[in-house]
């Protein structure tokens, strides 16, 4: 008794103390940059060998279509909008023949202006883009102002991919821009609908900071949370019988259960995690293996209830008289490690009111006249006949 | 002839033309050859071969019709009628021993028989070509509100699913917030065409199944194994002795929910579902039996229907940012009606900032089972999980989970049990990562503390190779008898595995699990698997 106390305040005080750090830790992390939302798969690898300063443009309020002249018409995320040198001189009266002009009171025009390290027998270096892997129709974007996705750049010098729009800016009007449906909206879908998730520069896979269903390292053993979110997302990406081939399986996960978890289920069976029957039902996957690994009772096991010296639980474990009778308090606490060896007939050799039984009531104290017996009596009686095959017993106001 | 020819340009001619859609399949063919221990008293353990062969075909068929194809090469977003086919078929065959092969009962005269015969349960893997989804979607109907699906389709209340023979609808209301969802068909089962023992509610099995047989005077009947008055043929694939009426009969099945939009990051659903059955009446002729014959149960007592499961469900689930931590509160639960008992609820908040977060959640749980259970009467006392989860994502990654039981007696008292696992990945390179978790737990089932070792390496753009050590010490509990006497031991396990691309989607995977303990000593596992739609993970 004493050591299960111990044990019980040494779970609870670890608990706590692991609660205290973590939460410590991630309260004193830095605040998250845009970075952490922003993903280099979908803004790929850029070269922007470019001096360029968005936050003087936009002090001489010159408007972004100025600029990005293609940007209201665009149907493309392929398009490459950037201005080219062509829409500079509308302001820059450059003169490739003089690249070091310097003109007063003009903007400036010397190429070294633009491209650092520009050197007049040296090929300028050039700029580098990859298409991000989206769809986007900027025209049918062109009634909303320019901030409005791309932000506040009056104080940003030569904007990168890292200025352009994260997803959670785009799910400020698209609301229901995060229901599976809509996915294949901007995301690019391969053959058969969903999302194409594999590019050279990586896989896309979702963030805390995206949808809040991170891909981490406690996902695949505890992603029924994130399964459960209304209009999850999973669909897009994962066809469904990847579901089924695991939770319906046929092939025991390796990376699941550890190695040799045949011989070390027990423990987790016997605590009675919920989490077994998302994949397993008890009445015929674990009753079937039991059976024919000569644990069950209906198979050749060399077991017996009857001799001690063969009894697969320990004494006093089912007493028909005075005694421990210790498996009432297990059936209770976890009937489902029961029904994994035991079919219903072997209980029902003791637990019935018929003759020859013994009439042991499994009932609660408190059954007759409760909610739940009403409950159960009037949705499906058939359960109380393989008890009860007499009208006065039947009902939930019988009295023996 | 000449009228045959004539009919066949005719048709040749008048016949739309052929059209080809996108489709996407993913084949497995998965063989596995091991062994299990045949658990013996009296002398050395017997040893059980599996030899097990698996297809699946996983196939998707993409806009039947072509009807969305001009939005869609004009890279628009679907919208409008999309008519679509997705389906999981599997073929599994064991012709080991373990399945096919024969045990001898030991009765007053021993016995020996096929082990189908005793356990039909082993059937789900004689020889089984399961459906395990397979239905026609129409999506984009009625100004692209509703949504149908029509054949095989999957149900789920998120905590378990289950299959329907039927049709689901999916309809947003209009001018508001809301989407209704209703199901309805026969609940798939063992015995359903193409059916699948592992969607059926648990709580009943396919065999020992009892029929009433009356008395020489009424009501002095009782509950007897069922007559088997049937030809036995002996069939090594099927079952020859059970019958279980009541585990054949269809099941309607009946479901709507109500769900919300994100509304202010946060969205709700309740939803209802049923399942019900007939009772069977007469098993074969009516004077089958000694005395009046009055069918599977005590017939005038008997209701001509039962439900096997009724159930209400609520969620709400969140999505707020607040100083830069995301945090998503939810809330689930679920009433079951038919033994009016809340069977399972759980809340909590994921709260992650950068890559970090954690996760408090409560979990409870009182067993159910199908209404033909009587399960449902001897399960009493819930238990309530406390946890608290810790995931770092990147490069490095980390986890860690701290977690405590406590189990309800009736009496009041209460046991407990918790532990903690904790993890940490490194990703060296593309090619390489490492990663290595621990485990302690103990309580009410035993104690466990161990650890395990794993690396993956791509060794050639085509090889990928896979290792993984794991030791664990187990010490039972003492099973409530208070002796002192626990069972301990110290089982180790290697495991190897590798995936070599064999072309363009096509690759092999190999795995070989040796395990190690005072039980089973070098007990080893080989599987293979043929991967016809391979995709490398990240």
């Amino acid at each position: 008794m004493r050591a299960r106390s111990a044990t019980r305040t040494l779970v609870a005080g670890l608990v706590i103390a692991v609660a205290v750090a973590v939460a410590g830790a991630v309260i004193a992390a830095p605040d998250p940059d845009r970075a952490a939302a922003w993903s280099p798969v979908m803004y790929p690898m850029q070269r922007l060998p470019l001096t360029f300063s968005h936050a003087l443009h936009l002090a001489r309020d010159t408007p972004c279509a100025a600029c990005h002249a293609a940007a209201s018409s665009s149907r493309s995320a392929v398009d490459n909008l950037l201005p080219t040198e062509a829409a500079c001189r509308a302001c820059h009266p450059i003169d490739r023949a003089q690249p070091a002009l310097v003109l007063p009171g003009q903007p400036p025009v010397a190429c070294l202006a633009c491209h650092p390290g520009f050197t007049p027998d040296a090929p300028v270096a050039r700029v580098y883009l990859t298409p991000p892997p989206l769809k986007f129709d900027h025209s049918a974007h062109r009634a909303a102002p320019c901030e409005t996705c791309h932000g506040d750049l009056r104080a940003v010098g030569l904007a990168t991919t890292q200025h352009l729009p994260t997803m959670a800016a785009c799910l400020r009007c698209h609301t229901n821009g995060s229901e599976p449906r809509h996915c294949a909206d901007c995301h690019l879908a391969k053959l058969g609908g969903l999302i194409e998730t594999r590019f050279d520069q990586g896989t896309l896979v979702p963030t805390h900071d995206g949808l809040g269903d991170a891909h981490d390292l406690d996902f695949k053993p505890h992603h029924a949370q994130q399964a459960l979110q209304l209009g999850a997302t999973c669909g897009a990406c994962h066809d469904r019988s990847e579901c089924v081939a695991c939770h319906q399986g046929v092939v025991k996960p390796m990376d699941f259960h550890p190695g040799n978890y045949l011989l070390t289920h027990a423990v987790d069976a016997r605590r009675g995690k919920p989490d077994c029957s998302a994949c397993h039902r008890a009445q015929s996957f674990c009753v079937g293996c039991h059976e024919r690994s000569g644990l069950g009772t209906r198979g050749d096991t060399q077991f017996s209830s009857i001799d001690p010296e063969r009894a697969f639980h320990p004494p006093g474990w089912a007493t028909a008289g005075p005694g421990p009778n210790r498996h009432a308090r297990e059936a209770r606490r976890n009937v489902t490690s029961c029904a994994s060896c035991h079919r219903e007939d072997e209980c029902l050799t003791c637990h019935s009111a018929q003759p020859g039984a013994l009439h042991a009531s499994p009932h609660p104290t408190g059954w007759r006249g409760s909610a739940r017996c009403k409950a159960l009596d009037r949705g499906n009686r058939r359960v109380c006949l393989r008890c009860h095959i007499t009208q006065d017993e039947l009902g939930c106001d019988w009295m023996r | 002839m000449l009228r045959a020819c004539v009919a066949a340009v005719v048709l040749a001619a008048g016949a739309p033309a052929a059209h080809a859609y996108e489709f996407w399949l993913r084949a497995q063919t998965i063989g596995q050859v091991y062994q299990l221990r045949d658990y013996r008293l009296i002398g050395p353990d017997l040893f059980l071969g599996r030899r097990r062969f698996t297809q699946t075909l996983a196939l998707r068929i993409w806009d039947v019709g072509d009807l969305s194809a001009t939005r869609r090469e004009a890279h628009l977003p679907d919208r409008g009628l999309r008519v679509s086919w997705q389906s999981y078929l599997r073929i599994d065959h064991d012709f080991g021993e373990y399945t096919s092969g024969r045990v001898i009962l030991q009765r007053t005269i021993s016995v020996r028989r096929d082990a189908l015969d005793v356990t039909p349960e082993l059937g789900a893997s004689a020889a089984s070509l399961e459906l395990l989804y397979g239905y026609v979607e129409l999506a984009g109907l009625v100004d692209d509100r509703l949504t149908v699906q029509v054949g095989r389709v999957l149900a789920d209340d998120g905590w378990g699913t289950s299959a329907v023979d039927g049709a689901t609808g999916r309809l947003a209301v209009p001018e508001t917030p809301l989407t209704v969802s209703a199901i309805a068909g026969l609940a798939v089962r063992a015995g359903s065409p193409l059916g699948i023992a592992a969607y059926e509610l648990d709580g009943t099995s396919g065999a020992a199944c009892q029929e009433f047989v009356e008395g020489p005077t009424p009501g002095s009947g009782t509950w007897k194994l069922i007559d088997r008055n049937r030809q036995i043929t002996n069939n090594r694939l099927l079952s020859d002795y059970e019958l279980c009426p009541q585990r054949d009969v269809s099941q309607p099945t009946l479901g709507v929910s109500l769900a919300t939009a994100t509304l202010h990051g946060f969205a709700g659903e309740v939803g209802y579902r049923r399942t019900w059955s007939s009772t069977p009446g007469l098993i074969g002729a009516v004077d089958r039996l000694q005395h009046p014959d009055l069918g599977l149960y005590p017939s005038q007592l008997a209701p001509a229907t039962g439900i096997n499961e009724e159930r209400l469900w609520a969620r709400v689930h969140g999505t707020v940012r607040a100083g830069g931590v995301a945090i998503a509160p939810y809330a689930d639960l679920r009433y079951s009606l038919l033994t009016a008992v809340l069977d399972r609820a759980d809340a909590g908040v994921r709260l992650a900032r950068g890559v970090h977060s954690i996760e408090p959640s409560i979990e409870y749980f009182y067993p159910t089972f199908d209404g033909d259970s009587i399960f449902n009467v001897f399960s009493i006392e819930p238990t309530m999980d406390l946890r608290l989860a810790y995931a770092r994502t990147g490069a490095f990654g980390v986890r860690a989970t701290g977690w405590l039981r406590a189990y309800h007696h009736e009496a009041g008292t209460s046991s407990t049990a918790g532990g903690a696992d904790a993890g940490v990945q490194h990703v060296f390179s593309a090619s390489w990562r490492a990663r290595i978790d621990a485990l302690w737990d103990d309580g009410y089932g035993g104690r466990r503390v161990g650890g395990s070792a794993e690396t993956a390496w791509r060794a050639q753009p085509t090889l990928w190779l896979r290792g993984r050590l794991i030791t664990l010490a187990v010490a039972r509990d003492d099973g409530g008898t208070g002796s002192s006497a626990r069972p301990r031991y110290v089982t180790s396990s290697a495991v190897v595995s590798s995936t070599w691309q064999l072309s363009d989607g096509v690759a092999l995977h190999t795995i070989l699990e040796l395990d190690n303990d005072a039980i089973q000593r070098l007990q080893y596992r080989a599987i293979g698997m043929f991967d016809f739609a391979f995709a490398p993970e990240p």
